[in-house]
């Protein structure tokens, strides 16, 4: 009886992971990019699920942006652990946009996932980039504006009128 | 949401944007989570912005981690020593909302789900998971491939530190070259475990992804490589010495 009670939560676990790793181990990866690493982080990430699962609080965020949150922090420490690595400048990122948006039915709808390529689309595309930058990289204002050669300043005025803009495009 | 601040700059709308964002710099980044616990208005600021950027993942393409993944969250959370394994029995049910959330979020999986969480008993006693015994060690003779079958060095793999005992049992035979380990599996190309050295015992960390394959049977080899260790993943010079990883 209580073999079954442990085995229940480890399945419950186990399915969690078949559902959301794929999303997540695509996050890691855009974050650490080396594969042993993310493999490592992914790893700490349901760890971390699993021991904090009793904090989360279902009516401020979707279970999926919570675990979302734990995976770039996690990412990000690495990252930040381990100095410095390959990174993409701005520029690129203005251009990178994955090839096919993944499909999957976890993250709220397609619909959303069109809205937002759909608003960030309408962003400066400096900003836009910026935010992928600052989003996926890691990166701190300081290191973003030593590689940029922007000031800080003008990369926190950046990020902040287009994620209002952006809130603004979403809410209309 | 309308209520959210504008985040006009050193406003604290501002931090927690940046907080979300993760732009912020270590000693920041701490406090902003200090902040999160004890700060209602500005945890919901930081939700707000997550909530926000999150669908940017939605650019990410997933990518199926490899199957030992699974297998090591699953040795750590219920097969290490029961101390660890062990959660405290009233959390099951505040676990609950996660896995609620998800089914709903991923309806695939919604109907197994719950139907898992309706067929959970109470709040139960202490549930020790049935004693596994991993973390036994393995030791290897890594002997030289010549004639003469000197051991050249053993290895020792303790699984619980993820780690490899070096000890060197002969004179240093790498003739100026760097030696490195590679962890070679049934007739899979040899993986490589780093350079190591030959002259002093040394602890060797296993990449986090090749621990689950440190398992009995499997053969670990020394080459002499190149300063830095090979630069093309593979062995590129002679393999000097080889042995398989055996539980002791």
């Amino acid at each position: 009886m209580l073999d079954r009670i442990g085995a229940g939560d480890r399945d419950a676990l186990k399915m969690l992971y078949e559902a959301t790793s794929a999303k997540l181990f695509g996050v890691i990866l855009r974050i650490v990019i080396e594969r042993g690493e993310a493999e490592d982080v992914l790893q700490e990430v349901y760890i971390t699920v699993w021991r904090k699962a009793a904090e989360f609080d279902a009516t401020r965020a979707s279970p999926i942006t919570w675990m979302v949150t734990i995976a770039r922090n996690r990412a990000i420490d690495r990252l930040r652990a381990k100095g410095s690595r390959p990174t993409t400048t701005l520029d690129e990122a203005a251009e990178i946009r994955d090839a096919a948006p993944a499909a999957d039915t976890l993250i709220d709808s397609a619909n959303d996932a069109k809205r937002v390529q759909a608003a960030l689309g309408m962003l400066d595309p400096k900003h836009a980039a910026i935010i992928r930058c600052a989003y996926f990289e890691g990166l701190t204002y300081e290191a973003l504006s030593d590689r940029e050669g922007v000031p800080v300043g003008t990369l926190k005025s950046w990020v902040r009128r287009g994620l209002m803009r952006m809130r603004t495009v979403l809410a209309a | 949401m309308t209520e959210i601040g504008d985040p006009s700059e050193g406003s604290d709308a501002a931090l927690a944007l940046d907080f979300a964002l993760g732009t912020l710099d270590g000693a920041a980044m701490r406090a902003g989570e200090q902040r999160l616990r004890r700060d209602p208005a500005f945890s919901r600021d930081v939700a707000h912005w997550q909530d926000q950027l999150s669908p940017l993942t939605n650019e990410v393409v997933g990518i199926a981690p490899p199957r030992y993944v699974w297998e090591a969250v699953d040795r750590e959370l219920f097969r290490a020593a029961p101390v660890r394994a062990v959660a405290p029995a009233d959390s099951i049910w505040s676990r609950l909302a996660v896995w609620r959330g998800l089914a709903f979020a991923a309806s695939g999986v919604a109907a197994v789900s719950l139907a898992l969480l309706v067929s959970r008993p109470g709040p139960a006693p202490v549930a020790v998971p049935p004693a596994v015994p991993t973390g036994s060690l393995l030791a290897a003779s890594i002997s030289s491939t010549d004639r003469a079958k000197a051991v050249l060095i053993t290895a020792t793999y303790d699984p619980s530190r993820g780690a490899v005992i070096l000890t060197p049992a002969a004179a240093d035979a790498s003739r100026g070259l760097t030696p490195e380990l590679w962890l070679i599996v049934g007739t899979n190309p040899p993986k490589s475990l780093g350079v190591i050295d030959l002259k002093d015992p040394q602890a060797h960390r296993i990449p986090g992804s090749l621990r689950a394959q440190m398992t009995g049977g499997v053969t670990l080899a020394i080459s002499l490589e190149p300063a830095g260790g090979s630069p093309t993943g593979s062995p590129t010079g002679p393999v000097v010495a080889a042995g398989k990883l055996t539980a002791i």
